[in-house]
């Protein structure tokens, strides 16, 4: 392929997950706009993923959307993706930090 | 309007508000396919010192389905970039803006053209393309279509032409009597308040703004189904559908005060905020209710809209509206909840074979909001048929609802249709009243006017619309 720019590229590496809805069948709002995530899976250990958290570099804009206390449901934007994670204890948290 | 602020919450959203479309085989090269999609309605000309620009934080996109099935084959993806050389001034330009690369212009764009095809397969077309300036005036623009419009007239790979920038907005209506109560000033005195104003010509209320296209002329075996140049107009793969549509991210988070020079955070998939095939649709035909909402969908779901379509408010208006006027119509909608199969064949899947001598535009049973193009019918030029702007409905197979030229009077098209006048060609027994085909804006002198009266200065040539309106002449030019 010819050159792609950094924002597309990013876009395209950061496909989600390709779902079977009408959106998925426009071509750019299939590959661009893609549904979200499912949960990411849970770190195995804390202090590992504590460690590696602190070795990433965020390179992208990160915002969370906490749309239900009771049930924890957060949508993370991160780039142009989603990732939907269902973590009450983590919603509670924010919640907390944001009083 | 065609699509002007025509949902609640676009209408707040202008960069990303989709105005006009237009698709046209392009009359003097005619193996290829001119489309312009038009952003940001109703650019007053003097709007400074910030004159409009496309959105940097939208994606914008011309979509084309070659196979019917109201999903696109593939996508031309417009990224906007802007540029301040000189930070130390208020000003847009700081003496004349004699060409393109003019250190006094301040504030310019840049754009770049991505396709993606269906399969996700992205190819850079063209990057780093310049957009004109705003025509400000004499002074600050002097000889502008010159030096800085036909010069931002770019070449992509491909073979396709592409153009990004300011033009004089060519659709033309009269909003002030549309608006108010449905009056069409030609019958002002039938409306059932026509007692209470006093009757006047047409007023063309778009004739002295601008808007921002995007153009691109584009050779037709890249866009049909079998990668050739169509000449069969009987056959479904001489025809495309297209439409556009704009994008923004799912979050925004503005920049803390009172930090200088902070910019706004944007993250998330890419969420459709705006769409448009055919005019008039989001405008006239789908509820107040929903009109953002059908501004989020794709047309391959367009279905979920049939009932409007088939059965559209302004077509139960017109009799009570004007009483007696449309007695056949009256009738007709009286009988039983109508079934507009004329309506729904022009706007959502195309007109098959057997319906108008010579024409077909059907894409296939799907319903879907797009503008349908058959490329083999070639352009009516006064060399060979006299262009119509009534389009089919003048006997011209070049014009809507066959695509859409920048002339075309598709607000009387579209009226004339809701009132009745193609009702009879898929309901034999429906006999159209007089009135149907005497609808008009009273904007055009005649069936042959392409200029409506002189107050829109088409290009014979891409990208077609008008020299914007210059700031400094306007509103008295």
């Amino acid at each position: 392929m010819a050159q792609v720019s950094r924002r597309l590229f990013l876009r395209n590496s950061g496909l989600a997950v390709a779902g079977a809805g009408v959106m998925s069948q426009i071509p750019f709002l299939s590959s661009l706009v893609g549904p979200a995530e499912a949960d990411a899976p849970a770190a195995a250990d804390a202090a590992t993923a504590g460690a590696n958290e602190g070795a990433a570099t965020m390179t992208e804009p990160l915002v969370a959307h906490v749309r239900d206390l009771s049930t924890g449901e957060i949508g993370i934007f991160n780039g142009t993706r989603e990732v939907v994670v269902n973590d009450p204890q983590l919603a509670a948290r924010l919640f907390r930090a944001a009083r | 309007m065609s699509s002007h602020r025509e949902a609640p919450e676009i209408s707040k959203d202008p960069v990303a508000d989709s105005a006009d479309l237009y698709a046209f085989v392009s009359p003097d090269v005619p193996d290829t396919v001119t489309i312009i999609a038009n952003y940001i309605p109703l650019e007053s000309p003097d709007g400074g010192p910030n004159f409009y620009e496309f959105g940097t934080d939208v994606l914008y996109a011309i979509n084309i389905d070659n196979d019917g099935d109201g999903v696109a084959d593939f996508s031309y993806l417009f990224e906007f970039q802007s540029e301040t050389t000189n930070l130390d001034t208020f000003l847009y330009n700081t003496g004349p803006i004699s060409s393109l690369t003019d250190p006094n212009w301040n504030r310019r764009q840049t754009y770049t053209v991505t396709q993606i095809n269906r399969n996700g397969h992205m190819k850079v077309l063209g990057a780093g393309l310049p957009c004109p300036p705003c025509n400000i005036g004499p002074l600050s623009t002097p000889n502008y279509e010159t030096a800085l419009a036909q010069p931002a007239v770019q070449q992509l790979s491909d073979g396709i032409t592409v153009f990004a920038g300011q033009r004089a907005e060519g659709f033309y209506v009269d909003l002030g009597s549309i608006f108010d109560l449905g009056v069409l000033r030609p019958f002002a005195a039938d409306h059932i308040l026509g007692n209470l104003i006093s009757t006047m010509g047409g007023v063309n209320a778009t004739k002295a703004l601008n808007v921002h296209s995007i153009a691109m002329q584009i050779p037709m075996d890249l866009l049909s189904r079998r990668k050739v140049t169509p000449t069969n107009p009987a056959i479904r793969d001489s025809v495309i559908g297209v439409w556009t549509s704009a994008a923004r991210q799912a979050a925004t988070v503005l920049p803390p005060t009172p930090k200088a020079n902070a910019a706004s955070v944007y993250a998330g998939p890419w969420v459709q905020v705006s769409r448009l095939g055919n005019p008039l649709i989001n405008e006239v035909v789908i509820p107040l209710s929903q009109k953002d909402f059908w501004n989020h969908e794709a047309p391959a779901s367009d279905v979920q809209f049939a009932q409007y379509v088939s059965n559209p408010e302004l077509g139960r208006l017109l009799p009570a509206l004007y009483p007696g006027v449309f007695p056949n119509l009256a009738a007709y909608n009286a009988a039983g909840t109508p079934n507009r199969a004329d309506l729904t064949a022009i706007l959502m899947t195309g007109i098959p074979s057997g319906v108008i001598p010579g024409f077909q535009n059907f894409t296939g049973v799907v319903q879907s909001d797009m503008l349908r193009l058959n490329m083999a019918i070639p352009p009516a030029t006064a060399s060979s048929t006299l262009p119509s702007n009534l389009g089919l409905l003048g006997g011209d197979l070049a014009g809507f609802p066959n695509g859409r030229r920048v002339f075309d009077d598709v607000v009387t098209i579209e009226i004339q249709a809701i009132a009745g006048a193609t009702l009879g060609l898929v309901d034999p027994s429906f006999k159209p009243d007089a009135a149907a085909s005497l609808v008009n804006q009273g904007l055009t002198s005649s069936g042959t006017d392409i200029t409506a009266m002189g107050t829109e200065n088409y290009l014979s040539s891409f990208p077609y619309l008008g020299v914007p309106h210059s700031g400094y002449y306007t509103p008295s030019s």
